[in-house]
């Protein structure tokens, strides 16, 4: 036995046992060997040596546990690795994250979701038609003086804007378009928010990009009422800059709405611009000659429309200062959002 | 448009109500207050009249003087002073300690470099009067007596509000205009300025045997002048020229200034011509003829053209109708009689006459919104008159009116419940017919509550019974309107499917750690050509474009983001992997452009971060399955794009050799993916490797409804799966083989069990194969639906296999 328990510390491997367990147990082996001395021993003593040797048995299997323990744990140990220190940091720690735009774009359209109005989508290559002159603003209106339009070679041909006769393609001034789009591909009752990315033909500065992304909201059925515009926009207010957030809705002049309103603010808790009124959007009622540009009878249904700018209600939201930063995409600035 | 409060209180009386509350009132009526400001002396205390009696250098600077002033109060005060304008004995404004300066500062008895300065004597900014800050405000002439305010000499201040006038509301470019709505707003009385003929016309039908109109241009609908004789040109009175002043016009002298401030008070633009230079007495209103030129006033000489209106007279134009005058005919010094144009044009031609020319006016501006073709004859009358009073002329002949009224009044049939029903709340009739008169519309009631509202021509933008709702609310007001629960519909559609797709596509990069990014859409004709080559960039030019970098519009979201990398690696923001979604543009076979919905990806194939436990790099393939996932969002699966080299001579961003491209057979679903051209990267600025893909749908992508998956029983009896390895030419992709082997092992199998997958586990090149040779390993998976495969069936087949590949592919089978 102690020549068994000797050897015992230096078996390290699964093979090693193996050859010690054959040296032992094996039919060559040494308790083997004294097994089979019992046979020659007189009758008497029979019992006292099986006695015996069974004890010896025993104690090697034990023996052979314990190695066999320990060897299946350093082969865990191995296939493991080192134990791991929880604070070192991770290769792969970088975040992803959403684009500050994206998350106040999907934070609207869920607001007005939940008030029945789904995303609907229409074309940033538009054209003159679904534009302006669809939306009550024919080509010497004034209106057309306020957008500065980005136009396309007049040979263009836009496989993704059906034309509506033989008007010009521009880059959309306003998600406005999408009203048309919507109202000739569904008939009424409809609920759509539009949200899309706009152009102007304007310089870059810390308040004006050359394209920015607005939220066109449509809602035509039968009785929609001033009423339910002050509503919607209200609890929309409500929902973005919290309860405390006062509205007003001051006359202004759109040529698709009639009447038309520009949405004001006054928030408590916006840092410089707390307990102001400021611009968030226009709105107002659709225009019956919308509705006839698009084959709706304004004497059976009305409807509300709103356009709101997605930078605006971002920067007011974060407290951003620049337009510009929306386009830099500096992650020192996207990380801040996430 | 500036107005005036003082001015406006001429037509309403406003004394009662404040000025702040008159700029809260004005945007709640849609006339938006850009800026209130401040003409004339506001109320100053301890601000009084002195007189410099004397005055010396000051000892400690080469630029004060020390002074002495009287106040008349008996006591001598020793005042320093900067100014050099002044000479002993000038009467000046003193403020005296005590005094607060319009812009808060309190004047204060100091040390000025050891001398005692016992108040300060002040400039015209400093009272806020006006401009001028070249020197002290010399009062000297006016002979004012000492010690009395300043405030006593000077007229009341005024609170001037710039107001942006809405595009339909052309009538508010005038006082009349915005006292009318506030009038209309605060419950008060609108006094007319005018009426009708001035008092020193001559009688009955006189006749005018001074001048002859004539009407030649479809521009000009209706056309009034007026002749007055023996003017006397010299300034206009004070109080005109602070009105003027007051709305930021410059007094120029009194015939001018009457035209202006007559616009300014109705709205309506009016000319005034010297009447000797009006060549055989003859005014015709034309056409320009090609090749007329004409000098404007403002000195800049103009190329007239037929599509532009003038006003001639028998030799040359004298006037672009409606925008600006000329040299040859204005007012001079000289001027003795004088013809006054009032008219109407058409709104439209002016606009594009006025940015034809370039030139935008006072005049332009109004007639561009419609002028009240009513107010012609009162305005013409109304000038005419006031040069009488002011310049001293007499009216010869009778008024010379020629052509008619464009429009006029108009009635429009509403009732109380249309009103009622747009609005969405319950308002009494008498309210909403109190707000018609209060603005002016006359109302005759039809029983019920029907009416009939007539609508002066000085509204043009009120024709319909919705705009008389617009008119009821603005006046009315908006605060009152109540809320209400919204009633949202039982069963409202779904989202475009292309924003669905957008937002399970980033939330899947978002998920793998890209940040996201918004790139410009408009970039230049270089960077595209660099990029996607000189093809692309041509079909994609804007026809106006504002600047050269910004001429094109982008058909990959890729350069944007590696402009975005770059910015961030020079920031040391430490980039590692960022994305886009948004609407590409791309000339598709027959050169239509397509607005295609894309998502774009870059990742630096090493970080820059430093880590203590290195990460394996990102390849071509993570990239490739990264594209295969988004366009399995769009519910595009794998088996259905086809992957091919990338055609990088036509499409440079791409690195030769490492780069793919891949579509769907419908065309509807492009996947570009691989590493970045090193050498365009190193242009960029980025040195380190960078892996990428972009994936492009058509809206086609997004036609098709996605099938419901049907369920399909599997097999409950093992696979049996064999290893071939097969030698080709190192330029044959693996694919290709790959398709030769499913269809030889589907041939072998002759439907008795199913080739269930085929998987390239190995390729190896070296050791034991010829040069530009390499071996493809294949794992072939076989199963049956119906039992357990033996040995000898499964080894039958893969002896076909191995025979029949050979010449199904050109290959050698490895043994």
């Amino acid at each position: 036995m102690s020549e068994v328990k000797a050897a015992v510390a230096s078996i390290k491997t699964r093979p090693e046992f193996e050859v010690f367990k054959a040296k032992i147990s094996g039919s060559n082996g040494l308790l083997t060997a004294v097994k089979k001395t019992i046979g020659k021993l007189p009758q008497a003593e029979k019992p006292a040596a099986g006695k015996l040797i069974n004890r010896a048995k025993q104690q090697v299997e034990e023996v052979f546990a314990e190695i066999l323990a320990r060897i299946e744990k350093s082969e865990l140990a191995a296939k493991l690795g080192e134990p791991i220190d929880p604070t070192l940091p991770s290769p792969d720690d970088f975040a992803g994250m959403r684009h500050p735009l994206s998350q106040i774009r999907e934070e609207m359209c869920g607001i007005f979701h939940r008030l029945g109005f789904t995303v609907a989508e229409g074309p940033e290559l538009e054209t003159e038609w679904f534009c302006f002159d669809a939306l009550n603003t024919p080509a010497n209106h004034p209106a057309r003086d306020m957008q500065d339009t980005l136009f396309f070679p007049a040979d263009t041909i836009a496989a993704d804007a059906p034309k509506h006769a033989d008007e010009a393609y521009l880059l959309r001034s306003h998600t406005s378009s999408v009203q048309i789009r919507a109202m000739l591909a569904t008939k009424p009752p409809l609920r759509v928010v539009a949200p899309g990315r706009c152009f102007r033909r304007d310089t870059v500065d810390a308040t004006h990009s050359a394209n920015f992304h607005q939220i066109e909201g449509l809602w035509v059925d039968e009785n929609v009422t001033l009423r339910d515009l002050k509503s919607v926009l209200d609890f929309f207010v409500r929902e973005v800059f919290g309860h405390a957030a006062e509205t007003r809705l001051r006359p202004s002049f759109f040529p698709f709405t009639e009447p038309s309103f520009e949405m004001d603010i006054r928030v408590p808790n916006l840092g410089a611009l707390s307990n102001r009124w400021l611009e968030i959007m226009g709105c107002g009622l659709v225009d019956p000659k919308v509705f006839e540009n698009v084959g709706i009878d304004p004497e059976k249904w009305s409807g509300l429309a709103f356009g709101i700018g997605i930078e605006r209600i971002a920067m007011l939201v974060h407290g951003i200062d620049d337009i510009r930063h929306f386009y830099a995409n500096d992650l020192r600035f996207l990380r801040q959002f996430a | 448009m500036k107005i005036s409060l003082q001015w406006l209180n001429k037509y309403v009386d406003l004394s009662d109500i404040s000025a702040e509350k008159i700029a809260d009132a004005l945007p709640m009526i849609g006339l938006e207050v850009e800026e209130i400001s401040t003409a004339g002396l506001i109320p100053l205390k301890n601000i009084v009249i002195g007189k410099i009696l004397s005055f010396v250098p000051h000892a400690n600077s080469d630029h004060l003087s020390v002074c002495r002033v009287d106040v008349g109060d008996g006591n001598m005060r020793q005042i320093v002073c900067g100014a050099k304008n002044f000479k002993a004995n000038d009467i000046v404004p003193v403020a005296l300690p005590g005094a607060i300066m319009p812009g808060g500062f309190e004047i204060k008895e100091a040390k000025m470099r050891g001398e005692v300065s016992q108040g300060m004597m002040c400039s015209g900014r400093e009272l806020g009067l006006n401009d001028d800050h070249a020197g002290l405000l010399i009062l000297t002439e006016r002979n004012l007596p000492l010690g009395t305010p300043i405030n006593d000499h000077f007229p009341k201040a005024d609170t001037v509000f710039d107001i942006s006038i809405t595009a339909n509301r052309g009538d508010c470019l005038s006082h009349i205009g915005v006292a009318r709505d506030l009038a209309a707003f605060f419950g008060k009385q609108l006094k007319n300025p005018v009426a009708g003929v001035p008092r020193n016309a001559p009688d009955g039908n006189a006749k005018n045997e001074f001048l002859e109109v004539a009407i030649e241009s479809p521009v000009c609908s209706l056309y009034n002048a007026w002749t007055v004789r023996g003017v006397k040109i010299a300034p206009s009175p004070e109080w005109m020229q602070r009105d003027l002043f007051a709305v930021g016009l410059r007094p120029i002298n009194n015939v001018v200034d009457i035209t202006n401030w007559v616009m300014m008070e109705l709205g309506s633009p009016l000319h005034a011509f010297d009447a000797g230079t009006i060549g055989g007495n003859t005014i015709r209103i034309r056409q320009a003829k090609a090749g007329e030129k004409l000098k404007l006033l403002d000195g800049k000489e103009c190329e007239l053209s037929p599509d532009i209106c003038v006003i001639a007279d028998n030799e040359k134009p004298m006037v672009v109708a409606g925008v600006m005058g000329g040299e040859n005919s204005g007012v001079s010094d000289a001027t003795q009689n004088v013809v006054i144009e009032a008219a109407w044009f058409d709104p439209g031609s002016i606009r594009k006459t006025s940015r034809h020319i370039g030139v935008s006016t006072d005049s332009s501006t109004r007639y561009t919104r419609d002028v009240d073709p009513t107010l012609v004859a009162v305005a013409g009358a109304r000038a005419a008159q006031l040069v009488c009073e002011l310049a001293g002329g007499k009216i010869e002949g009778r008024q010379i009116s020629v052509g008619k009224l464009p429009r006029a009044d108009r009635a429009i049939e509403i009732s109380g419940d249309f009103v009622r029903a747009r609005c969405g709340y319950d308002v009494a009739d008498a309210a909403i017919i109190d707000v018609f008169k209060r603005l002016g519309f006359s109302v005759e009631e039809k029983g019920g509550s029907a009416w009939s509202v007539f609508v002066p021509a000085f509204r043009p933008d009120v024709d319909r019974p919705i705009d008389l709702v617009e008119e009821f609310v603005r006046i009315y007001g908006t605060t009152t309107i109540p809320s209400a629960a919204i009633a949202a519909p039982v069963a409202p559609a779904d989202d475009a499917p292309t924003a669905k797709f957008a937002r399970k596509a980033a939330s899947l990069l978002v998920g793998q750690g890209f940040a996201e990014c918004v790139n410009y859409t408009l970039r230049s004709f270089a960077e595209i050509k660099k990029c996607h080559g000189e093809k692309m960039a041509t079909a994609l030019s804007l026809a106006n474009p504002l600047t050269s970098d910004q001429s094109h519009v982008r058909p990959s979201l890729l350069p944007g983001l590696l402009d975005s990398l770059k910015l961030n690696l020079a920031n040391h923001a430490e980039p590692r992997r960022l994305f886009e979604i948004g609407h590409v543009f791309r000339p598709d076979r027959t050169g239509a452009i397509r607005e295609i919905i894309a998502v774009a990806f870059v990742i630096l194939a090493a970080p820059t971060t430093r880590t203590w436990k290195p990460r394996e790099k990102a390849d071509f393939f993570f990239a490739k399955k990264l594209c295969l996932d988004i366009a399995a969002q769009a519910g595009i699966a794998e088996q259905r794009m086809v992957f091919a080299a990338a055609n990088c001579a036509e499409t440079p961003i791409w690195q030769e050799g490492r780069a793919a491209k891949a579509t769907d057979r419908a065309r509807a679903l492009e996947i570009e993916t691989g590493l970045i051209d090193a050498k365009h990267a190193l242009e960029c600025g980025i040195k380190e490797t960078i892996v990428a893909g972009e994936i492009l749908l058509t809206q086609d992508a997004f036609k098709t409804t996605a099938k419901r998956a049907r369920f399909k029983a599997f097999s409950a009896f093992p696979p049996v799966s064999r290893d071939i390895a097969l030698v080709v030419d190192e330029n044959v992709p693996a694919g290709e083989i790959a398709d030769r082997l499913r269809a030889t092992a589907n041939k072998a199998t002759a439907k008795r069990f199913v080739v269930e997958k085929i998987n390239c586990f190995d390729v190896y090149r070296g050791k034991g194969l010829p040069e530009g040779k390499k071996s493809l390993a294949f794992e072939i998976v076989f199963r049956s639906e119906t039992k357990t495969l033996t040995d000898e069936e499964v080894g039958n087949v893969f002896s076909k296999i191995l025979t029949d590949i050979e010449r199904a592919a050109n290959c050698t089978v490895r043994r």
